[in-house]
């Protein structure tokens, strides 16, 4: 055998889900952002949800961002890799999506706020920008 | 060294020592024993087929007594077959002996190997409240039987344990099991367990005296 | 150069943005299992915190873990770690040499008594008076018990430094032990793997950082977080072994189907660690899913416990001898058994 083709290599799906497989975890996310949307019109608290935390089916993402679905809102972060920020259908909840370099997803969560943290312009990093213009018009004004 | 490598180290290699030596002694012992001698005229000159015959037939219950040993009968052989299939039927043991003597035959199913397990405790359970419950039975028992109960009972516990790496971690669970393996190799040549090569060879002399005699078998 | 007093202001000074260390402790929270919550509390209390000091100490070792850390792709979210901590020595990543090197530590030992954090590689040889590895003339014994006087915690990074290790291997000829087994008065938690998963270094040097203490450990100093379940618990491959379906040798139908790799030896069953959840090269794959059992690198003595080829369920050692000796002691035994009982025999006849 001299051509790695001539291997027969036959891959098959490891997992015991069926394609259409639910495991009941997105229905639970799904209260759970109802829970959490609550908790933020009555006392402004922000909410989150660690999908890395449950263990997801294909099935049960396909079921989320079916139900939850794109909203008027979508951004993309470039530090380290792509975070990509879009708003569902239902204002206030978020979903996040963070890549690392290689474009493996890092984190994926789910957020109840009015904007997610990452997507505000961090203080003390306006402050810096300010010097920083204040710096270059000074030296070439 | 921890608990596995123990196991699978030193234990098993002392615990198979002592049962090839023991059942080798015990056999030995018997089969060079004197025989008395007979002097009575042979009614047939080849007595090994009333061997046989007769193992086959102590092997099934007698139609005069049917009714009363039917089940006793039909628990002993659920869980001496159900023993077979798993000692010899699980893939891992069959790795194990694979490392011993080389010889590789196919596995069964996991879930085959589950169910066997669950109806052999059952059945093992069940001869053991028999014996408890039975009054002739108990009198007749000793720390043999139960001993020989307890060592077979428990490494079809802890390996359906491991298997499910339900209680414990399971290298512990592993080591445990194999320790339990270790203590019925240790027992099997010096208890009843040895039932299992010395019931072939007094039944087989009784059935060649049989035939030699010309009695019915 | 004056170093910035704050990680926050280090990190705008190293040009690294506020968000990408929001980023980097979202990850980490995550990879943790945090509460989702908690990224935003780290990276609020890391930018007001002080740079760890960080003394990191190489001893009988292969730098693979340091390679681990350092080499995997580049810029990684793991090598943010080394924005949060002050690397006050770290002979292979330091520029300094000789002389300014040796008072560099001496230095960071000196002002940041009580405060540093030490990491160790490598396990430490006692025997002969522990001559078989120094630094500076120094025995790597006398290093640590030096350096570890003034720790708050120590970090045994690898499998080395945890446990022994290659080096402490049968039949360990330096007297090779771990760092727990010298430092008896200082919280140790022991991040083993042969090199460890780089975000588990990241992630639990994150949480010292953060928090200001070690995360929960288990019984053998590993953090629970990354190590309480075994890669066989969260294996893709579990389900064949469930139902009993085995590759028999590396190129058989089994194999090609991705059936489990009990039967090659896996050690997934025995080996507690995160490479089936978190895997390697940057999430490519873990050495299961390229097709070869487990080594179970990250336990005690993992090179001592028979071939990495033996399947967990086999003897360790090679039985034959002792077995065909106990068989010919046993007819030895039963031939005078017989002997002794054939003379009874005898002599009962005789009587009669």
């Amino acid at each position: 055998m001299n051509n790695l083709t001539h291997i027969n290599v036959k891959v098959i799906n490891p997992l015991p889900f069926q394609p259409a497989g639910l495991s009941g975890n997105a229905d639970a996310i799904l209260h759970e952002i109802l829970a959490l949307l609550e908790a933020f019109i009555s006392t402004g608290q922000n909410g989150a949800i660690d999908l890395h935390s449950l263990p997801l089916t294909a099935a049960d993402l396909e079921l989320l961002r079916a139900t939850l679905g794109d909203g008027e809102v979508s951004a993309r972060i470039h530090v380290i890799g792509n975070t990509e920020v879009r708003e569902t259908t239902y204002p206030g909840v978020w979903w996040l999506t963070y890549y690392s370099d290689e474009g493996n997803v890092v984190a994926d969560l789910l957020e109840v706020t009015t904007v997610p943290e990452i997507l505000k312009a961090p203080a003390e990093d306006v402050r810096e920008g300010l010097v920083r213009l204040g710096d270059l018009l000074g030296a070439t004004g | 060294m921890d608990l596995l490598q123990f196991a699978r180290g030193p234990a098993l290699t002392w615990a198979a020592t002592v049962f090839v030596f023991g059942i080798t002694w015990r056999l030995v012992g018997i089969l060079l024993l004197q025989r008395s001698p007979d002097f009575s005229e042979a009614r047939n000159a080849t007595s090994w087929l009333g061997a046989i015959k007769l193992i086959v037939t102590r092997s099934w219950p007698r139609r005069e007594f049917r009714q009363r040993t039917l089940f006793a009968q039909s628990v002993g052989y659920i869980f001496h077959i159900g023993l077979v299939i798993i000692v010899f039927g699980f893939a891992p043991h069959i790795l194990f002996f694979k490392a011993l003597t080389g010889l590789v035959w196919p596995n069964l199913p996991s879930a085959v190997i589950n169910l066997t397990s669950a109806i052999t405790l059952a059945a093992l359970i069940v001869v053991l409240v028999r014996r408890l419950s039975h009054p002739v039975l108990r009198l007749l028992s000793n720390f043999d039987d139960y001993f020989s109960w307890l060592v077979t009972f428990a490494p079809v516990a802890t390996g359906m344990l491991t298997v499910a790496h339900f209680g414990a971690r399971y290298e512990t669970l592993l080591a445990i099991h194999i320790l339990s393996v270790a203590l019925l190799l240790v027992w099997f040549p010096f208890g009843k367990l040895m039932h299992s090569a010395l019931v072939f060879i007094s039944r087989g002399t009784t059935g060649a005296l049989f035939e030699r005699k010309g009695a019915s078998i | 150069m004056n170093e910035p007093d704050t990680l926050g202001a280090g990190l705008a000074h190293s040009g690294v943005s506020r968000r990408s260390f929001l980023k980097f402790c979202t990850v980490m929270a995550s990879l943790m299992a945090l509460p989702p919550g908690a990224a935003q509390a780290m990276a609020a209390a890391l930018s007001q915190a002080k740079r760890q000091s960080v003394i990191w100490l190489s001893f009988q070792e292969c730098t693979g873990c340091v390679e681990s850390l350092t080499r995997s792709f580049d810029p990684t979210l793991e090598q943010m770690i080394f924005e949060m901590i002050s690397l006050d020595y770290q002979e292979t990543l330091q520029a300094a040499a000789g002389e300014a090197a040796e008072s560099a530590r001496d230095e960071a030992m000196k002002s940041s008594y009580g405060k540093y954090l030490l990491i160790v590689d490598g396990s430490i040889p006692t025997k002969d008076g522990g001559v078989y590895s120094t630094v500076a003339g120094v025995s790597n014994h006398d290093r640590l018990i030096d350096a570890a006087r003034g720790a708050a915690a120590i970090v045994a990074v690898g499998t080395c430094s945890s446990y022994g290790g290659i080096p402490h291997a049968n039949p360990n000829p330096t007297g090779a032990v771990s760092v727990s087994d010298i430092i008896k008065d200082k919280p140790i938690m022991n991040v083993p793997g042969c090199p460890p998963i780089p975000s588990v270094i990241a992630g639990t040097l994150a949480y010292f950082v953060t928090y200001g203490k070690l995360p929960e450990l288990d019984h053998i100093g590993r953090p629970k977080v990354f190590y309480a379940d075994t890669i066989h618990d969260r294996c893709y491959r579990r389900p064949f072994y469930d139902q009993g379906k085995f590759a028999k040798t590396f190129d058989d139908e089994g194999a090609r189907n991705g059936w489990c790799l009990y039967e090659l030896g896996c050690k997934g069953p025995t080996t507690y660690n995160a490479c089936a959840t978190i895997k390697w090269n940057g999430g490519v794959s873990y050495p299961i899913e390229s097709g070869h059992g487990c080594l179970g690198c990250s336990e005690p003595n993992f090179w001592d416990k028979g071939s990495f080829y033996r399947p967990l369920s086999t003897p360790l050692a090679d039985n034959a001898h002792i077995i065909a000796a106990g068989t010919l002691g046993g007819i030895a035994a039963g031939a005078v058994a017989a002997g002794l009982s054939r003379k009874h025999q005898t002599h009962i006849g005789e009587e009669k």
